[in-house]
C-alpha cells in the first residue's frame, strides 16, 4: 500500500516538480500560487483530510510517506494539514459554506497570520481588548494587535475580538478569519533582541470583516479559540523534532563540534555541562518519539505539552555552554562562533516566551496534565468592562 | 532468550506489584530496616515460586529467559516500593556472567540455584571508589589447585545474604570474574553504617580465597554486566521517582492553607511541572536504553550512560523537590518521602557515579566527531 503510494507520489513528483532548479517544471520562476494550487488539487497538501476537502482521506503514516518524497526533493507545498494553522483551524470549526468559501484560497495562498496578543493581553489573553462591532451583515473592526509574524505577506489574519463589553472575559469574545489586505490595516515591524524582525505591531483602525467569516459561534471565540491554540502548540512540538534530525543518526550534535574546535572537551567542568546540554537535547528528541508513538497509538499524549519547557531549557542552556567554550572571545561580535553564541542567547527567549510564556505552560501542565487545581483569576466572573487594566 | 510482548511485560510486573504490595509496602519495610540482614527471605521464596529469580536465566536452567527489557520493567515496580533485596545482583548481572561461561557444567547448577531460589549472589565489582570502570582492585593468581583471590572489594550489596559472590578480579592486566562461595570464606562480621538504611552495604578482603573462574568471561561480558546494573538500577529509580512524585501530587490536591489546596498556588505548581519533565525524560531512556540492549543496537552503550545520570539524577532532583513540595510533614521520619530521596542518593554513586555516566556519556559521542 505505502509502497504503491511512495512510488506514485514520486511519479507525480518527477512529473511536476523541477528539483534542480526548485520549481514547477516548465516554469523559468517558482511561482508560489499556481504550484500550491497543483499540489493541493492534488491532494498532497492535505492528504489526511477528505476528498471533498481537497485531501486524500489518507492516515497520518501514508501522509509522512508523501511528505517524505516532497522533502527529498525539496518541493514545497507538503503538510499543510499539520501545518497551516489558518487553514486547519477552518477544516475543523468552520462551517461547509466557510470552507467552500475559504478553504482552497487559504491553501494556495501564502501564509495566515495569527492576531492573538496585544499590548493589554499576552499571558492573559482572553483580555483582548480590540473591538469588532456589529454593522448590518459586516463587523467593524478597531484595536491593535502585536506579535503577528508574517503580517506583511499575510493575506489572512486569524482575529481574536471583543464583541460583548458586558460578558465576563471569555464570554464575550468571537474568533474570525479576517481580510489582511484592505484600508485600516497599518503593519509595523518590531525591532527584536536578536536583531531580527519577524514580528509586527498590526494597527486596526475600523477594518471590516463578513460576519460568514466568524469561526465557530459568535460570543464564544474563547472555545474556537483553544482548538486553534492546540493546533499551534501540537506545531511547536512537531517543529522541535524536525529541527533536532540533525542531531541523530551518528552526527555529531553542533554544540559538540564547537567544543571540540575549540578544545572544550579537554576540561573535566565543561565536559559535564556540555554532556548534560546534549542529554537534554536527545531526552527531549526520545520524548518526542514517544509522544508521536503514544499519539498513533491512543491519539493523544501528554508529553507534547512537556516538549516546549524542554525545549527552552536545551536552548538557554546551549547559549550558555557555548559562550563559556569561546570564552571572553564571546564579547567580541567578529567571529562566527560568538555571533552564533550570542544571537542563540538572545533567541532562546523565542521558546521560552513566545507562543505563551513557559510560565503560563507550567500553569497548562500542573492543571491539565497533572489535575492540580486551576489559578484563580479575580476578573474571571465580572463584566468585562469592570476589569482593571494596565 | 524468549520475546515478550507488552503485554506478557505488563502481567509479570503486575504480578511482582501484587507480591510487593502485600509483602514489601512501607510498613513491612520499616521493620525490615530494623534487622541486621535487611533481607526478606520469605518475600524471596515467593518470588522464586512465580520464577522471577529466574527472571534472566535461561529456560534450560529452570529459568524464565527475559532480557534486561523486563527486568528494567520489574525494577520499576522494585522502586515503587524501594524494595531492597539482592535482585540486580542475583538476578541480573549474575546470570547473564554466569551465562557466559563456556563452562556450561560448573555453571549449571548455580543458575538452576538462582532460579529456585536457593542461592544468592553477590558481586564484588570494585574498591574504593565505588566505580566499576575502574581496575579491579582484587588480583587473581592461578595456584595448583585453582585460583585464589587477594585484595578489598567494597560497595558490594547484600553480601551476608548472599551463598556465592562473583568478583570482578585482574588477571595478568586483564579484567576476569571469579566466583567464591561464601560457605567457604568468613564474611565480614556486619554491615557498614549507610546513610540509606534499605541499603545492606560491605567490603570484602580477600586474601590467598580460593575461587572458580568463570571461563571464557572478559572484558566485554564485564563491561556488560556494568550496563545491565545501570539499567536496571535506572528502571529502579524510575519506579522510585514516580512513585514520590504521585504522593507528592496527591498532597499538592489535598493540603490545604489559606483555605484552598496548596496545589492552587503557581510557586508549587511550576516546581511539579518541571519535575513532570524529569520523570518523563527518565521513563523514556530507562526504557530505551533497555530496548537498545535488548536488540544489541549501535547505540545500547550511549544510551545506557545516558539512561544512568539522567535516572540517577532526576530521581535525587525529585525526591529532593518532593520533600520541598511537601512542607513540614516530609521532614519527619514518619513520612516516606526521604526514604526515596535517601535511596535515590545511594544511586547516585552505585556501580559508577552519575557524573562518571555522563563524562562516558560524553566519551560515546565523541566517537561521532
Amino acid at each position: 500500500m505505502s509502497e504503491d503510494l511512495k512510488s506514485k507520489v514520486e511519479g507525480w513528483l518527477d512529473a511536476h516538480w523541477d528539483s534542480i532548479n526548485n520549481r514547477q517544471v516548465g516554469t523559468a520562476i517558482y511561482d508560489a500560487k499556481t504550484w500550491l494550487a497543483k499540489v493541493v488539487d492534488a491532494g498532497y497538501a492535505t492528504p489526511t483530510w477528505p476528498v471533498k476537502w481537497h485531501g486524500l482521506g489518507l492516515s497520518s503514516k501514508e501522509a509522512r510517506v508523501i511528505e517524505n518524497a516532497f522533502q527529498t526533493r525539496g518541493a514545497k507545498g507538503w503538510g499543510r494539514d499539520r501545518y497551516h494553522l489558518g487553514a486547519i483551524t477552518i477544516f475543523k470549526l468552520g462551517s461547509d459554506a466557510l470552507k467552500t468559501e475559504l478553504l482552497y484560497e487559504l491553501l494556495t495562498g501564502p501564509i495566515c497570520c495569527l492576531l492573538y496578543s496585544e499590548p493589554g493581553a499576552g499571558s492573559d489573553l482572553a483580555g483582548v481588548r480590540t473591538r469588532a462591532v456589529k454593522d448590518g451583515d459586516e463587523f467593524v473592526v478597531t484595536g491593535q494587535k502585536v506579535w503577528t509574524s508574517n503580517a506583511v505577506e499575510a493575506e489572512y489574519g486569524m482575529l481574536l475580538t471583543r464583541t460583548d463589553m458586558d460578558a465576563a472575559k471569555h464570554q464575550g469574545i468571537t474568533f474570525f478569519i479576517f481580510p489582511m489586505k484592505q484600508a485600516g490595516v497599518e503593519v509595523r515591524p518590531i525591532n527584536q533582541i536578536t536583531g531580527e524582525s519577524e514580528f509586527n505591531e498590526v494597527f486596526i483602525t475600523e477594518a471590516r470583516v463578513s460576519e460568514r467569516f466568524i469561526i465557530g459561534e459568535y460570543n464564544q471565540g474563547w472555545k474556537s479559540f483553544q482548538t486553534a491554540i492546540a493546533s499551534e502548540r501540537l506545531i511547536m512540538g512537531q517543529g522541535i523534532t524536525a529541527r533536532l534530525g540533525g542531531a541523530a543518526a551518528g552526527k555529531a550534535p553542533a554544540l559538540l563540534q564547537l567544543a571540540h574546535k575549540h578544545g572544550a572537551l579537554q576540561d573535566p567542568v565543561l565536559r559535564q555541562d556540555i554532556a548534560q546540554a546534549l542529554a537534554y537535547r536527545q531526552l527531549n528528541a526520545l520524548n518526542m518519539l514517544r509522544a508521536k508513538e503514544e499519539m498513533m497509538k491512543n491519539g493523544a499524549s501528554s508529553l507534547s505539552s512537556l516538549g516546549k519547557l524542554a525545549m527552552s531549557r536545551i536552548q538557554h542552556g546551549e547559549a550558555r555552554i557555548s559562550a563559556k567554550i569561546l570564552g571572553p572571545q564571546v564579547l567580541f561580535n567578529e567571529t562566527e562562533d560568538a555571533l552564533n553564541a550570542n544571537f542563540d542567547g538572545a533567541k532562546a527567549y523565542m521558546n521560552s516566551i513566545g507562543g505563551g510564556t513557559d510560565q503560563i505552560q507550567r500553569n497548562i501542565i500542573a492543571e491539565r496534565v497533572l489535575g492540580l487545581p486551576k489559578s484563580m483569576d479575580v476578573s474571571r466572573d465580572i463584566p468585562f468592562k469592570d476589569i482593571k487594566s494596565g | 532468550m524468549l520475546e515478550f510482548s507488552g503485554e506478557e511485560r505488563q502481567a509479570i510486573c503486575d504480578t511482582f506489584d501484587r507480591v510487593l504490595s502485600d509483602n514489601a509496602n512501607e510498613e513491612a519495610l520499616r521493620k525490615l530496616i530494623e534487622t541486621e540482614s535487611g533481607f526478606d527471605n520469605s518475600l524471596w521464596q515467593k518470588m522464586a515460586e512465580l520464577g522471577l529469580t529466574g527472571l534472566m536465566v535461561d529456560p534450560d536452567y529452570d529459568g524464565i529467559g527475559a532480557n534486561i527489557q523486563e527486568a528494567e520493567a520489574l525494577m520499576e515496580v522494585a522502586g515503587k516500593y524501594l524494595y531492597s533485596g539482592p535482585f540486580i545482583s542475583s538476578c541480573v548481572v549474575a546470570p547473564v556472567l554466569l551465562q557466559a561461561s563456556s563452562n556450561l557444567s560448573m555453571v549449571g547448577p548455580h543458575l538452576k540455584n538462582i532460579a529456585s531460589g536457593n542461592s544468592i549472589f553477590a558481586i564484588a565489582g570494585c574498591g574504593q571508589s565505588g566505580d566499576w570502570t575502574e581496575p579491579p582492585t582484587v588480583n587473581a593468581i592461578q595456584n595448583a589447585d585453582g585460583w585464589e583471590l587477594s585484595g578489598s572489594a567494597h560497595f558490594i550489596t547484600h553480601a551476608l545474604t548472599a551463598s556465592h559472590c562473583l568478583v570482578i578480579a585482574n588477571e595478568g592486566g586483564e579484567r576476569a570474574v571469579f566466583l567464591v562461595d561464601m560457605h567457604d570464606y568468613s564474611v565480614p562480621a556486619k554491615y557498614q553504617s549507610t546513610d540509606d538504611k534499605t541499603l545492606r552495604l560491605s567490603n570484602i578482603t580477600f586474601n590467598g580465597t580460593q575461587a572458580l573462574r568463570l571461563e571464557d568471561v572478559g572484558e566485554q561480558q564485564i563491561a556488560g554486566a556494568l550496563h545491565l546494573a545501570l539499567i536496571a538500577l535506572a528502571g529502579e529509580q524510575v519506579g522510585g521517582m514516580r512513585a514520590m512524585f504521585e504522593i507528592t501530587i496527591q498532597y499538592l490536591n489535598t493540603r490545604f492553607q489559606f483555605g484552598e489546596p496548596i496545589g492552587r498556588f503557581q510557586a508549587l505548581k511550576h516546581m511539579a511541572a518541571d519535575l513532570l519533565v524529569d520523570v518523563e525524560s527518565a521513563s523514556t531512556v530507562a526504557r530505551i536504553a533497555a530496548q537498545a540492549m535488548a536488540s544489541g543496537s549501535g547505540d545500547s552503550v550511549l544510551l545506557t550512560y545516558l539512561a544512568a545520570f539522567t535516572c540517577a539524577d532526576n530521581f535525587r532532583k525529585v525526591t529532593a523537590d518532593a520533600i520541598q513540595l511537601h512542607g513540614g510533614i516530609a521532614y519527619t521520619m514518619e513520612h516516606p518521602a526521604h526514604l526515596y530521596w535517601r535511596r535515590a542518593q545511594t544511586g547516585q554513586w552505585l556501580y559508577a557515579s552519575s557524573d562518571k555516566c555522563r563524562d562516558l556519556y560524553l566519551l560515546e559521542m565523541e566517537a561521532k566527531l
